[in-house]
């Protein structure tokens, strides 16, 4: 809002005075929001990271067991071993508020199976097939929390981006420029107010 | 059914006959087969080769053929492991060929595990909808039943097309009540089925040799048992139905024993066990906090095939020499794919050289 475009009335500094203490308000408000979301963000940034190398951790150990169990079962065996299971794990998608802030919650089941539950049989199979299981089912559970907590990551980071760029608006564009209108149209009141006392010293001389 | 039994490999009421067995014939072409196994100090130069190398030298041996064959379907790895599959099918299906009578008829008997194993990938290939080339893929036809009735039975569209396809084999009582949902059960059924039936084919007799044969089937129920407790206490299974899984006839437990461990905890589980007779075997790597069983188990299946080795030479005119190549041909084939596929997963030499029984 360009200063030429204001009109200098008393109206419209109400106004704009209304919308300075509007601004303000806001301005104080977002920074707030802006501050406490910089806080969530770091408590999950920490958890993440945890996450992650648990994650990295499972990736490994489930490389590991199924390298085993190709190795000494045979892929061939792996492999018929994993049509036995058809079921596959049932996710349930939620959301939370964190300030305003719409996050995903998700909820996990079926994932982790006794070896009575996965379909196969247990005398025609092996440990080594067992614990490739068991590692790939903790692997899944961790991917699936890990996609709960990046993706609010992802969304905090979003939001804060958002926010700060508000505050910044409100704080170096809009209440500057009100304010700017607002001295001017106070100068051009001032200015009219001394015309007409001249305009009516004029008429009485 | 006809088209099953036209494609049954040496089943004939002629070579099951038990009065006619050529054990001189079988033995003397097992002689030379045995002769053609890689020696034991190829594997120690095999750990130091590259896959690359070791694709090679598997190129250069025995297992030429197969690799010829299959060339065109797959490569690396997997072409190597499937070639040593076709080998391993190959040979045995040559011992049921070449061999008449009883030891046909014991051949065959240890042979079902490769049938029971079939007919177990083919349902669970059609309980997940998987198809035909995928089923296949997965199959190792080293038993009575041999690649092209397996492969009509894996074109069939559904599991009770198998299962009516089966209904003339000594499957089909187990088979029948397979109703979609129960596969586990089913499977366990064909697998405790495998070994009672090997306990009754080779229990009875009065002869040295299969005394000793008799004795090493018994101590592989005994194995079994005590790595079935170990995976059921590991996973927390304390159900009394767990007994089902139990195979009755083991050479130094038996079923009473046994059934007694499946209530424990597995912490009580292992204090129990320093009275079972293969605690020495196990004694330096069980702990009540142990995480894996993988060590269990191979220092309990390296047990037997050692144990195996130690009958080997006795008896040269009877069963156990056959055996003694098939456990032989078996353990080359798990050796070879171990450290090719143990390289190719970047393990640890130390993780490969434990897997293997040389």
């Amino acid at each position: 809002m360009g200063v030429k475009d204001v009109k200098p009335t008393r109206s419209e500094l109400i106004e704009i005075k209304k919308k300075i203490k509007l601004s303000q308000s806001g301005h104080k408000l977002l920074k707030m929001k802006r501050d406490g979301l910089i806080l969530e963000f770091f408590e999950i940034l920490s958890k993440a990271k945890d996450v992650r190398s648990e994650l990295d951790a499972a990736y490994e150990e489930a490389s590991r067991k199924i390298g085993i169990a190709n190795a000494v079962d045979g892929t061939i065996t792996v492999k018929s071993t994993a049509f036995a299971l058809k079921s596959k794990p049932e996710i349930e998608l939620e959301s939370r508020n964190i300030m305003g802030v719409v996050v995903p919650k998700i909820e996990s089941s079926s994932v982790k199976k006794s070896i009575n539950e996965r379909g196969y049989g247990i005398l025609g199979t092996s440990s080594y097939t067992d614990e490739a299981a068991d590692a790939y089912e903790n692997l899944v559970e961790k991917i699936i929390l890990a996609a709960e907590i990046e993706t609010t990551m992802k969304k905090l980071l979003d939001d804060i981006e958002k926010t700060k760029r508000r505050v910044n608006a409100l704080e170096f564009k809009v209440i500057p420029e009100l304010q700017e209108a607002m001295v001017f149209i106070r100068l051009r009141l001032e200015e009219m107010e001394r015309e007409n006392t001249f305009r009516l010293k004029r008429i009485k001389g | 059914m006809q088209l099953l039994q036209k494609f049954k490999r040496g089943n004939s009421k002629k070579s099951l006959s038990k009065g006619h067995a050529n054990y001189a014939y079988t033995i003397a072409r097992v002689r030379a087969m045995k002769s053609k196994l890689l020696p034991k100090e190829t594997y120690p130069r095999l750990m130091n080769m590259s896959i690359d190398e070791i694709t090679r030298f598997i190129e250069e041996s025995e297992y030429k053929e197969d690799i010829d064959q299959l060339a065109r379907q797959y490569e690396g790895v997997d072409l190597i492991e499937h070639a040593l599959n076709r080998n391993l099918a190959e040979t045995f299906t040559k011992l049921l060929y070449i061999s008449e009578g009883d030891v046909n008829f014991l051949i065959g008997e240890k042979l079902k595990k490769y049938d029971i194993w079939n007919i177990k990938t083919i349902l669970r290939g059609k309980y997940c909808n998987a198809s035909t080339e995928e089923i296949l893929d997965a199959i190792v036809a080293g038993g009575r039943l041999n690649y092209s009735s397996l492969s009509e039975l894996a074109a069939k569209a559904t599991y009770e097309d198998v299962i009516s396809e089966l209904a003339n084999t000594e499957y089909y009582p187990i088979l029948e009540n397979y109703d979609g949902t129960n596969l586990s059960e089913i499977e366990n059924k064909l697998d405790k089925m495998y070994y009672t039936g090997l306990f009754d084919a080779v229990g009875g007799s009065k002869s040295k040799d299969r005394k000793l044969f008799e004795e090493f089937t018994r101590m592989g129920i005994d194995l079994k048992n005590l790595i079935t407790l170990f995976r059921l206490k590991k996973s927390g299974i304390t159900d009394p139905e767990a007994m089902d899984l139990m195979i009755d006839g083991g050479l130094r437990c038996n079923l009473k024993e046994t059934g007694k461990l499946l209530p424990l905890s597995f912490a009580d589980f292992v204090s129990e066990l320093e009275s079972n007779p293969y605690w020495d075997v196990i004694s330096d790597i069980v702990k009540p906090d142990m995480t894996s069983l993988v060590d269990v188990e191979t220092r309990l299946k390296n047990h037997r095939l050692k144990s195996a080795a130690s009958f080997s030479h006795v008896y040269p005119n009877s069963i156990v020499p056959i055996m003694d190549y098939m456990l032989s041909k078996q353990n080359e084939i798990s050796n070879l794919r171990i450290i090719i596929r143990g390289k190719a997963a970047n393990l640890e030499d130390d993780v490969i050289k434990e897997q293997l029984v040389i």
